[in-house]
C-alpha cells in the first residue's frame, strides 16, 4: 500500500494540479507550545503497532505540538492538519549503544571521571548527514557515551538525532542516562619493533589484549566504584541524621539552660572573676551538643556513584569474556538496588541463566567481524541474542558505541540478529521499548501512547521486514522525513 | 574397481578434478522448496531440483522424482550457493609476493589450503565458491584461482590475471614508484607479451585490475581499451560518478566488500553502475572480514536502491560468470554442480537465516534431517 498525504482544506482545488506530496509552510520548525503555526498531523495506519505485541488495525493517530494527542479509529483532522496514509505506523527505533555526535578525542579519552558528561562533548552542528541517514533508516535518538575505550565512560546522554536540531539543549532528552565503565578492553599499546616470522623487523602498534590479571582487576575496580558510592551516600545519610538529632539536642538543651538562666550567668561570672583573680585564662564551658556534625566533603563522583548504588540511574558495563562477567555478576550481588546493564557481552551465552535471574539486560551489538578482530570479541557470535532472548534475558540491540556511522545500519544489524535466530518481535521491543525503559525516557519514547513524543515511523511493510521502506519518519513531532527524500 | 580407474584418469585431466568423487554422491537427490532462485534472476515457485552424482539434472516444478530419490523436502528458499569473487581464505600470507612485482605465471590455487578453518566460516554464511586473488601489491599478481569452500575442488586454476593499478601497487622503496611508471611498465608487458598475459592480451584469459579510486578507474579502463582487455575491475567505492565510462568500457565490476556504518556512497555506487547495465559481483576479502559481508553488502546496496533480483544475481550466476566458471557453478540449471544453499527466506535478507549448504550433492552445513 503506497503512503500518501491528503491536505483536506485545499484537496478540491488543487488536487488536480499538485502532485501528492507534504504541502509545508515554509521550513519545517520545532513546533513550540503556543506559536501560530502549530504543526499538526493526522497519521491513518492500516496497521498500527502500539507497542510490541500490541497492533491495531484502521488506527489513526493525532499529533500536535511534538505529542501524540490521540489514538482511536475515526479522527476528525482539525484545520490545516496534514494527513499521512500509511500501511504500517510504529514508534521510531532508538538506538541504545551510540557514538553519533560525540567528540572524536571526547570519544577516546581514556581518563574520564565518574562525573564526566558526555552532553558536554556533543557536536550536533557537525556530521548532520549521518543523523539524516540514521533518521531516514528509522532511527530518531540514540544513547550516547564518551572514553568507551577508558575504564570510566562518564555519564551518558539520550538525544534526538534530529539535524534540524544543532543545540544539544534542544536534542539531549536526558543527559545523566546512565553512568558507563568499562571491563576488560584492548588497550592501547606503545608502538614497538616486533620480529615476524620471516625474519624481518616491523613497527607494530595498535591495542593488546589486557592480561587475565588486570581484568580480573578491573572487575574489582568497578564494584568497589559502586561501594564507594554506597558508603558515601551511606555518610550523607547518617550526616543528614546526625544533624537533625543535633539539632534536636541543641534545641533540648536551650531549653534547659533557659530555665537556669540567671543561675548559669551568676555562675559565669564567678568564674570569669576567679580567673582574672588568679591570673588564669577563662575556659568557656564545653558542652557536649557544641560539636556539629560535619558534613561529608562534596564528591562529584561519588555523588554519581551513589545514584548508581541506589538505583536511580542504571550502570552500562562493557564487558566481554565470560570470567569477568561470572564475575561482576556474583560480585554485584549484594547492591539489592544496583540496577545492572552489560553493553557487549560476546561470552555472556555461558551465564544465560544468572543473567536472567538478575533481571540484568545486555546490549548485543551484532557485528561482522574477521580474524583481525580485538581479542576480547573471540567469543562473539551473531547468534548471541537469539542465546540470550531464549533464555529469558532481556536483550537490547545497539552499535557498538564507536562508530557514529554505524547507527544508521541499526535496523540491518537487527535483521541479521533475527536471520540467527532472534525472534522478530524480540527485535522490535529491544529496538524500541526496550532502550527506552532501560534508559528512563519511557515516559516519551518506545511505543505509541497518549502523551508520549511523537517519534514515530510511516512504513510499507512490518518494521525490520526485509523489504519494508521507510516513508515517513517524525522525530519530536517534525516530519522530518518523506518519500521524497528517500 | 573400475570407477576408481575412471577416477584416477580423471585426476590426470590438467586442473579440472583435484580430488575425487566420494561414492555417496551416486545417489540421486530431489530437492523441493517453495522458492527456487536460479541465480540469472528468475525464480521458480514451488520448485524442484533433482541432483545425481553431485551434479543438477532437472529444475523446474511439477516434476516427476525418480523412484530411490533421497528426497530434501525444504520449508522455504533454495539458491545457488554464494560466490565471493576475491578472498584470501585459508591463504595466509600466500597470495603476497613482496620480492617481485611482475610474476605472470604464478598461480593462487598453491595457496589453496582447503582443511582450514576459513572454509567453514564461509561455508556457513552460505558460499560455496571462492576467487583467491594475488594480492594487489604487485603490478601483476599472477593468475587467480575458484576454489569450492568444502571438498577441496579447484573449480578453475587460472581463472583471471591479476593486475593492480591501485596505489598498493607503487611502493617508495622499489620499482614502480608512481602510476606512471606503472603503466609504463604493464605497457611494455603487454607490448610483448608472452605466457598468461599473451592469453590475456588476445582476450582467452580475463584480468582483475585492481582500483581504488576514481583517476586509478579510469586510468584501469584506458589500459583495457588500449590493449582490447576482457575482465573484471576489483573496486566499486567511487563508481557512482563515472558509472557510464565503466560501462561503456565493458568491463565487470566486483564491489567493495562492506561494512558497517560504511559512507553510503558505497552502495549508492552499486546502484549506479547496477543502473547503466554493469555486470556485478561482489567482493569479500576474507578472512580479514566476517564472509557475513558478502551479504551484509548485499543488504546495504538493495537498501539504497538496487533490485533484490540483480542482488541476488550479483551473488550468484553474474559472479560465476565474471569468474568463467558460468558452466559450472552459481546458477541452479541442468548440468552445473549441486551447490545449494537452503533458506528460511530470500537469500538476500539478512533477516533469512541458513538452514543447510549442499556442495557437489553433499550436505557439508547445517540440515538436521
Amino acid at each position: 500500500m503506497r503512503s500518501k498525504v491528503v491536505r483536506p482544506a485545499l484537496a478540491g482545488l488543487f488536487g488536480v494540479l499538485c502532485t501528492p506530496s507534504v504541502v509545508q509552510a515554509g521550513p519545517a520548525v520545532q513546533a513550540e507550545p503556543g506559536a501560530e503555526e502549530a504543526a499538526v498531523f493526522v497519521i491513518r495506519a492500516a496497521e498500527l503497532h502500539l507497542r510490541p505485541g500490541e497492533v491495531r488495525e484502521n488506527t489513526s493517530v493525532l499529533v500536535r505540538d511534538g505529542r501524540i494527542l490521540q489514538i482511536g479509529a475515526d479522527i476528525a483532522p482539525p484545520e490545516g492538519a496534514q494527513v499521512i496514509e500509511g500501511a504500517v505506523v510504529c514508534a521510531a527505533f532508538i538506538d541504545p549503544w551510540s557514538a553519533l555526535g560525540v567528540d572524536g578525542p571526547t570519544l577516546i579519552d581514556t581518563s574520564l571521571v565518574e562525573s564526566a558528561r558526555t552532553s558536554d562533548a556533543l557536536d550536533f552542528f557537525e556530521g548532520d548527514h549521518l543523523r539524516a541517514e540514521a533518521l531516514r533508516a528509522g532511527v530518531t535518538a540514540a544513547r550516547l557515551q564518551a572514553g568507551f575505550k577508558g575504564k570510566n565512560c562518564g555519564l551518558g546522554a539520550v538525544a534526538r538525532l534530529d539535524p534540524e536540531l544543532d543545540d544539544p539543549s534542544a536534542a539531549v532528552l536526558l543527559d545523566d542516562a546512565d553512568l558507563a565503565m568499562s571491563v576488560g578492553l584492548s588497550v592501547q599499546r606503545q608502538a614497538s619493533f616486533q620480529r615476524m616470522p620471516d625474519g624481518s623487523f616491523q613497527l607494530v602498534s595498535g591495542d593488546a589484549a589486557m592480561d587475565v590479571f588486570d581484568r580480573i582487576g578491573a572487575v574489582d575496580s568497578v564494584v568497589s566504584a559502586i561501594e564507594s558510592g554506597a558508603s558515601y551516600r551511606k555518610a550523607e545519610v547518617e550526616f543528614r541524621y546526625e544533624l537533625e538529632e543535633w539539632e534536636k539536642a541543641i534545641a533540648e538543651k536551650v531549653e534547659e539552660l533557659e530555665d537556669d538562666f540567671k543561675k548559669a550567668k551568676k555562675d559565669r561570672d564567678k568564674d570569669i572573676e576567679e580567673a582574672e583573680e588568679k591570673g588564669k585564662e577563662f575556659k568557656e564551658k564545653k558542652y557536649k551538643e557544641d560539636k556539629k556534625p560535619r558534613k561529608p566533603r562534596f564528591d562529584a563522583d561519588k555523588a554519581e556513584l551513589a545514584r548508581v548504588a541506589e538505583g536511580e540511574i542504571p550502570l552500562i558495563v562493557e564487558v566481554h569474556r565470560s570470567a569477568e562477567i561470572r564475575k561482576l555478576l556474583a560480585d554485584t550481588e549484594r547492591f539489592s538496588r544496583l540496577r545492572l546493564v552489560i553493553a557487549g557481552g560476546s561470552e555472556a551465552g555461558t551465564c544465560a541463566e544468572e543473567l536472567a535471574r538478575r533481571r540484568v539486560p545486555v546490549i548485543v551489538w551484532p557485528s561482522l567481524r574477521g580474524t583481525q578482530a580485538k581479542d576480547e570479541f573471540e567469543g562473539a557470535k551473531l547468534s548471541l541474542a537469539a542465546e540470550l532472548a531464549e533464555a529469558g534475558v532481556e536483550v537490547l540491540l545497539g552499535t557498538g558505541g564507536r562508530d557514529g556511522e554505524a547507527t544508521r545500519d541499526l535496523p540491518l544489524l537487527a535483521q541479521l540478529a533475527v536471520g540467527h535466530g532472534l525472534d522478530r518481535e524480540a527485535a522490535f521491543e529491544a529496538l524500541t521499548l526496550g532502550a527506552a525503559r532501560t534508559f528512563d525516557v519511557a515516559d516519551r519514547l518506545g511505543s505509541v501512547e497518549v502523551g508520549k513524543d511523537a517519534d514515530l515511523l510511516v512504513l510499507d511493510g512490518p518494521p525490520l521486514g526485509p523489504s519494508t521502506r521507510v516513508q515517513y519518519v517524525f522525530c519530536g513531532g517534525r516530519l522530518a522525513v518523506t518519500p521524497q527524500d528517500q | 574397481m573400475f570407477n576408481g580407474l575412471i577416477v584416477a584418469a580423471l585426476a590426470f585431466l590438467p586442473g579440472e578434478v583435484d580430488a575425487p568423487k566420494p561414492a555417496t554422491l551416486a545417489r540421486t537427490l530431489a530437492f523441493r522448496a517453495d522458492v527456487v532462485y536460479r541465480g540469472d534472476g528468475t525464480s521458480i515457485d514451488d520448485g524442484v531440483i533433482l541432483v545425481k552424482e553431485g551434479v543438477i539434472t532437472q529444475v523446474g516444478s511439477g516434476l516427476e522424482i525418480p523412484e530411490g530419490a533421497a528426497i530434501v523436502d525444504h520449508d522455504g528458499a533454495i539458491s545457488a550457493g554464494l560466490i565471493a569473487l576475491h578472498s584470501e581464505d585459508g591463504a595466509g600470507a600466500e597470495l603476497y609476493d613482496s620480492t617481485r612485482i611482475v610474476l605472470a605465471e604464478a598461480e593462487a590455487r598453491h595457496a589453496f589450503a582447503p582443511e582450514h578453518a576459513d572454509f567453514d566460516r564461509a561455508l556457513a554464511a552460505g558460499i560455496t565458491a571462492l576467487v583467491l586473488a594475488p594480492s594487489s601489491s604487485s603490478l601483476i599478481g599472477g593468475q587467480s584461482a575458484v576454489v569450492k569452500t568444502s571438498g577441496g575442488r579447484v573449480v578453475k586454476p587460472a581463472a583471471q590475471l591479476a593486475l593492480s593499478l591501485s596505489r598498493d601497487a607503487l611502493h617508495t622503496n622499489r620499482f614502480p614508484t608512481s602510476y606512471a611508471g606503472a603503466i609504463e611498465e604493464l605497457e611494455r608487458r603487454f607490448g610483448e607479451p608472452e605466457g598468461p598475459v599473451a592469453r590475456a592480451a588476445s582476450g582467452s584469459l580475463p584480468v582483475l585490475i585492481d582500483v581504488n579510486d576514481r583517476a586509478e578507474t579510469l586510468r584501469a579502463i584506458g589500459f583495457a581499451q588500449r590493449f582490447g582487455l576482457k575482465g573484471a575491475l576489483y573496486g566499486s567505492y567511487w563508481a557512482e560518478e563515472i558509472a557510464p565510462q565503466i560501462a561503456g568500457s565493458g568491463l565487470d565490476v566486483i564491489c567493495t566488500p562492506f561494512d558497517v556504518g560504511d559512507d553510503s556512497r558505497s552502495a549508492r555506487a552499486v546502484v549506479a553502475l547496477a543502473k547503466e547495465g554493469v555486470r556485478l559481483g561482489f567482493g569479500l576479502d576474507a578472512p580479514e572480514r566476517h564472509p557475513g559481508s558478502l551479504r551484509f553488502g548485499a543488504a546495504a546496496c538493495v537498501r539504497a536502491g538496487l533490485e533484490t533480483a540483480k542482488a541476488r544475481k550479483a551473488l550468484t550466476g553474474d559472479a560465476a560468470a565474471i569468474a568463467g566458471v558460468a558452466g559450472r557453478i552459481g546458477r541452479v540449471a541442468r548440468g552445473l554442480d549441486a551447490d545449494l544453499v537452503l533458506w528460511s527466506g530470500d537469500p538476500v535478507a539478512l533477516t533469512s537465516s541458513i538452514q543447510a549448504v549442499y556442495v557437489d550433492g553433499e550436505l557439508v552445513h547445517g540440515g538436521s534431517k
